[in-house]
């Protein structure tokens, strides 16, 4: 699968003796994936963003962008769209105004733009709001314009920075659902603090932490989900011995009532599950729950806290 | 080419919209109306009282409201020493009296009154968008040339319209506060001259939208954009005085590069057209300059 966007080394200082944002950041994000872009504050995410979308100017590095070296407006017209974190929408146009204009700018005719404005605010449920003034709009749905601009039209590569912050539980949910549709038609990356939102929703994920990439990958590889297993199970002795007898290619060690499984290079957790299974109702050992892999927030949360 | 033009007209378009629902492009029209009509008001009144002494003179009764006596004020040399010392071309003045006055008036009540207005509303076109960084949105879509270009036309079609309705007054107070004016003739007149002087507010529209790019506080911008202004009245003033000394040279070179040296072109049938184009060009220079900062800021 080809890449929609590739980091190679990228570094960016603010100011000469400023704080270094981005110190050789290299990831990938694959075509078609949404992508998860997991990190601290100050880990350099919207920076990164802010780069892809030609704000700022990386000191060093190179990066493309489907196939772009760099940002160029009129190559990636339309084709790339930005829901940048804390952009002002300005109060004097209506939703459907805005959306329009940020569509025709996108490259489309202004037939396809007022049809592309319409679907998407019907998308982010702003139907009865699109001929109010923005200003006289609640920040929820302030945010909901500017998702509708950075998915109107047909973009390939769409970014989010923080798209459900400030939106009810309910508004953040149908985003979701909007965002998830998505999926294999666009490549979505989306910077968020919701770990266990990105975790239901990605399947790429990007972690960085003082402007590098400190580990990426599928969600099942990040978070362990095709090597490692926890077993949580009932009283009795554990046979550990006879367990790793029975499954020689795996490592196995028990914290509390917990087995903790790790797959090697070759390892294969289904398989493994069946003699697992086999060696504990052969000691009359209960099977109280079985986990695959650890959630994407103790993942970051271990990785970032190295 | 194509696109960078259809996307720099989607950008002015976009601007003129949202500029005309602002407050701010609200106050500008208001203002200019309300000095050009004041300004109109006073020239009238100041009309009536030239009639009133050549009545006295001629011996002939007054009327109540000025213009019944037109052409014998066209041949007043008050009247004509006053359009000379407005115009600073002695030659144009049998030219100018072929105008209505009110429309020469308006003319030079516009080089005096718009320059300020003009940098006042552009400064602020750019930075207010930095500050909140809703230039973002647009940025992502085109190119920063096309998004300044863009501003820059969208704030040359306001102050397009606020003269439009400055001379809208200046029109309605010839037409209720005098006697004898033609509707279409004065109309027409303000109109020819009116494009005059909003041609000669483009250098400093430029100079707005030039400070605009420089920096993200559009206080800042417009303080910057407005001095520059005055300054550059001052320098003309400056550059006029000195021009016959040792510093000609200097002189003549600043008189090239301000808009208020190309001033008299103004007044005159020909030369006018020229100024014009000076003044399209001497606006370009002034985004341009500003650009070269805008094109690798980061926004």
């Amino acid at each position: 699968m080809s890449d929609a966007l590739v980091f190679e080394q990228v570094s960016k200082r603010y100011g000469r003796r400023g704080v270094k944002a981005l110190d050789d950041l290299s990831f990938r994000v694959p075509k078609g994936a949404i992508c998860g872009f997991v990190g601290p504050n100050g880990a350099g995410k919207t920076t990164t963003f802010s780069v892809v979308s030609g704000y700022l100017r990386p000191d060093s590095g190179r990066f493309a962008i489907l196939g772009h070296e760099g940002f160029e407006p009129f190559a990636l017209k339309g084709r790339l769209q930005v829901l940048p974190q804390d952009a002002d929408l300005g109060n004097q146009h209506t939703p459907r105004e805005l959306v329009t204009h940020l569509a025709q700018l996108g490259g489309l005719s202004g037939a396809e733009a007022r049809r592309a404005a319409s679907d998407a605010l019907d998308m982010v449920r702003l139907t009865d709001r699109r001929d109010k003034r923005i200003g006289t709009l609640s920040h929820g749905m302030r945010r909901r314009v500017a998702v509708a601009s950075a998915l109107a039209g047909r973009p390939e590569l769409v970014l989010l920075d923080e798209p459900t912050a400030g939106l009810d539980p309910v508004q953040a949910q149908s985003l979701r659902e909007v965002l998830a549709d998505a999926r294999g038609q666009r490549t979505l990356i989306i910077s968020s603090h919701n770990l266990d939102e990105l975790e239901r929703l990605c399947d790429w994920v990007v972690m960085v932490d003082h402007g590098r990439c400190i580990r990426q990958g599928t969600v099942a590889e990040v978070t362990g989900r095709s090597s490692r297993a926890v077993w949580r199970l009932g009283p009795g002795d554990l046979p550990l011995d006879a367990i790793t007898s029975a499954v020689p290619a795996h490592r196995f060690s028990i914290e509390g009532r917990e087995l903790h499984e790790t797959a090697g290079p070759e390892g294969d957790l289904d398989a493994s599950s069946l003699r697992i299974a086999r060696v504990l109702a052969e000691h009359g050992i209960a099977i109280r729950e079985v986990r695959r892999g650890q959630s994407l927030e103790r993942t970051f949360i271990e990785d970032a806290g190295r | 080419m194509l696109r960078s033009l259809l996307d720099t007209l989607l950008v002015a378009r976009f601007e003129l919209m949202r500029a005309l629902r602002t407050w701010r492009a609200l106050a500008l029209a208001v203002l200019y109306v309300i000095a050009l009509s004041g300004a109109t008001y006073i020239y009238v009144r100041i009309l009536w009282f030239i009639e009133a002494g050549l009545a006295e003179t001629l011996g002939v009764p007054m009327t109540e409201k000025p213009g019944a006596m037109m052409d014998e004020l066209m041949d007043n040399g008050e009247l004509q020493r006053m359009i000379r010392e407005m115009s600073g071309t002695p030659d144009a003045v049998e030219y100018l009296l072929t105008w209505p006055l009110l429309a020469v008036w308006g003319l030079w009540i516009g080089i005096l009154l718009l320059p300020f207005l003009a940098t006042s509303a552009s400064a602020e076109c750019i930075s207010i968008d930095m500050s909140t960084r809703a230039l973002r949105f647009e940025a992502l879509r085109t190119g920063r040339a096309e998004l300044v270009l863009g501003r820059f036309f969208g704030q040359v079609g306001l102050t397009g319209i606020a003269a439009i309705c400055g001379l809208s007054g200046a029109w309605l107070v010839g037409m209720t506060q005098m006697v004898g004016n033609d509707p279409v003739f004065l109309a027409t007149g303000l109109a020819a001259l009116g494009l005059r002087a909003w041609l000669f507010g483009l250098p400093f529209i430029g100079l707005g939208v030039a400070f605009s790019q420089l920096t993200a506080s559009p206080n800042w911008a417009r303080v910057l954009a407005v001095g520059s202004t005055a300054g550059s009245w001052i320098a003309f003033g400056l550059a006029r005085e000195f021009r016959d000394t040792s510093w000609g040279w200097l002189c003549d070179l600043v008189l090239q590069v301000l808009p208020q040296g190309w001033l008299q072109g103004l007044w005159t049938p020909n030369e006018w057209l020229i100024s014009g184009l000076v003044y399209i060009a001497l606006s370009l220079c002034a985004v341009g300059l500003g650009f070269v900062r805008f094109a690798r800021r980061d926004l």
